[in-house]
């Protein structure tokens, strides 16, 4: 009987010690982690912040701030009939301001393969991957068609920045910069070349 | 692996069992009556781009009922060319036009056969003639499959990795109390009369204490094999791999900023405007964007990969400068349901990789400033350049 007891106690630090499992949502243990020496307590650029009404740390730009080396992009985003006014009006007005040259069209094959070969195809056909596997409803667009390389430059930009007309493709203006646009706009030229 | 191939190619096999019975089905069924085939649903995809058949105004009006509208012959040539019509001048072209906002309906390429078959696409409410809901069922089969092979071979090596850590807590402590056992006997107690038992035991498990202590000590501070619950239960499996959309399509500040960047709810929206119910969850996790959407609340994922911040670490550095691909540190995030961090973001491992790897030093214009360097590597004196040899290794590139 003399044993059970050492036995049991044995058990019970078992059971103590299985109970406190490490979780997988716990990061585990740093040195000094809560005092300023591993995590200091500044707000990060994705933490929450206390002193914003929004409580986020990551601010927008305040409206109708424009960038460093950037153009304003002042056509309406909203609206199909606004969209389909403005997206002829960008076509007019907007001109490209990046060199068509090898360099350009490769880093726009490089930004395509990124942003838009998914729906559009490596051959921008509107053949891509979201479409063909029939997840995406709807056909993209094919690009290397008269039907879009005969619009001008400032279209396709516009349609990059806010969206197409029908709302399928969504605005990709914060994805992709103005610069990387237009030599989107590059490539795509070059594929009809 | 071997046997997660095997579960794999069965599961192909599978599918393909599938796709044969549904197309020796449709054809058996196509064989009476009517020959539409499938080109006509395909043909019609590029009118779902701004039309619906009975669900309402798009960019484009309704289809429902625009063979009774409008004669046949009116139709095909609208559809063919419906520009070419309203330059022309014809009176319902153009009024079709102005109701419409005035956007142009794009050309397209279809014959008048083919034209026809999309209308009696459109007549028969988005259905093929033969009935049946064939795609939805097809889909429905591939489901199953999936869940069957949900195998997650990178991120259950990891799991098991990290639950494999967690024993060394009871082996630790029975040791100490072996120990103390052991001491308590030699010194007080004395039951056990040969003294070189308590020797061999004592200095087994201080030795064993020693290298688990040893080992968690350098582990503390790191999160290898952390993994987190995330608010939205979102599979990097189903996007990076299932869908092949590229990592920078949603971190797409990794080549230009300090963080790789977690998308805004807006990025989702681009697909998930459409896509409203996913394989495995339903509509259960993507309703959870739309009511982030909707409220202009941002999702609070949770960061995985974290350093201390007595570390400088830039994403623009390593990803536009150094080219280096996600999966040289993060592993196979596209074989990941739910993240999980592979690496220990160790010194040692940053230091190892600066040692170890060559820049691209004779192409990447980045590097043209070294010219000394450039020198020795034309002479063939040093064929690779490190990250170590431009300075990769001291301290205050990432501590300061």
């Amino acid at each position: 009987m003399k044993y059970t007891k050492y036995f049991s106690l044995i058990v019970l630090f078992i059971v103590v010690m299985t109970s406190c499992n490490k979780d997988k949502n716990n990061p585990g243990y740093d040195y000094m982690g809560d005092h300023d020496m591993y995590y200091t307590k500044y707000y990060k650029a994705y933490s929450p912040n206390p002193v914003f009404k929004d409580s986020m740390t990551n601010q927008l730009p305040v409206k109708g701030a424009v960038s460093r080396g950037n153009m304003p992009f002042p056509y309406a985003t909203a609206g199909i009939g606004d969209r389909a006014v403005n997206q002829t009006l960008a076509g007019m007005q907007l001109t490209n301001p990046i060199a068509y040259n090898e360099e350009t069209v490769a880093r726009g094959k490089e930004l395509f393969n990124v942003y838009c070969k998914v729906c559009h195809g490596e051959t921008a056909k509107g053949d891509g991957h979201l479409y063909t596997s029939g997840l995406f409803p709807a056909k993209p667009t094919s690009l290397v068609d008269t039907y879009v390389q005969n619009k001008p430059d400032g279209e396709i930009y516009y349609v990059i920045t806010a969206g197409s007309i029908s709302g399928l493709m969504g605005p990709h203006g914060t994805q992709v910069s103005p610069d990387d646009r237009w030599m989107v706009i590059n490539y795509l030229r070059s594929l009809t070349k | 692996m071997i046997i997660n191939n095997i579960v794999r190619n069965n599961s192909l096999l599978i599918k393909g069992f599938f796709v044969s019975g549904f197309l020796s089905l449709f054809m058996l069924l196509s064989s009476f009556g009517y020959t539409q085939t499938t080109e006509d649903e395909k043909n019609f995809q590029v009118c779902k781009a701004c039309h619906t058949i009975g669900g309402g105004k798009l960019v484009g009006p309704d289809l429902k009922g625009v063979s009774e509208k409008y004669d046949e012959a009116w139709l095909i040539e609208f559809i063919q060319n419906s520009q070419g019509m309203v330059q022309a001048g014809d009176e319902r072209a153009v009024k079709v036009f102005n109701e419409n906002n005035k956007i142009p309906m794009p050309p397209n390429a279809l014959t008048d056969d083919q034209v026809k078959g999309v209308l009696l696409y459109i007549a028969n409410g988005g259905k093929l003639d033969g009935g049946e809901d064939t795609t939805s069922i097809d889909t429905q089969d591939n489901e199953d499959v999936e869940l069957q092979v949900a195998e997650e071979t990178t991120q259950l090596i990891a799991e098991m990795k990290r639950d494999g850590k967690r024993n060394m807590s009871y082996v630790f402590i029975i040791l100490i109390i072996l120990f103390v056992i052991s001491l308590f006997d030699l010194v007080v107690v004395k039951v056990v009369k040969a003294k070189w038992i308590h020797y061999i035991i004592m200095l087994t498990s201080v030795i064993i204490i020693g290298e688990i202590v040893f080992v968690e000590a350098t582990s503390l501070g790191r999160q290898q094999y952390y993994q987190p619950d995330q608010p939205v239960w979102f599979s990097h499996k189903v996007h990076a791999d299932q869908n092949q959309i590229d990592c920078k399509y949603c971190h797409f500040t990794a080549d230009k900023s300090m963080h790789a960047g977690i998308p805004p709810v807006e990025t989702c929206m681009n697909c998930h405007a459409q896509i409203k119910q996913g394989k495995k969850t339903g509509t259960k996790e993507i309703d959870k964007i739309y009511s982030a959407f909707e409220n202009n609340e941002p999702i609070e994922w949770v960061k995985v990969y974290n350093l201390p911040d007595h570390v400088y670490f830039n994403h623009a550095q390593h990803v536009n400068v150094g080219k280096l691909d996600c999966a040289q540190c993060h592993g196979e995030v596209e074989k990941m349901d739910q993240i999980i961090q592979i690496p220990d973001l160790s010194m040692g491992w940053c230091i190892e990789c600066h040692r170890t790897e060559s820049v691209q030093f004779a192409t990447n214009k980045f590097y043209e400033q070294y010219t000394k360097l450039h020198e020795k590597f034309k002479n063939g004196e040093m064929p690779n350049v490190t990250v170590q040899n431009i300075g990769g290794d001291e301290c205050a590139k990432c501590h300061y």
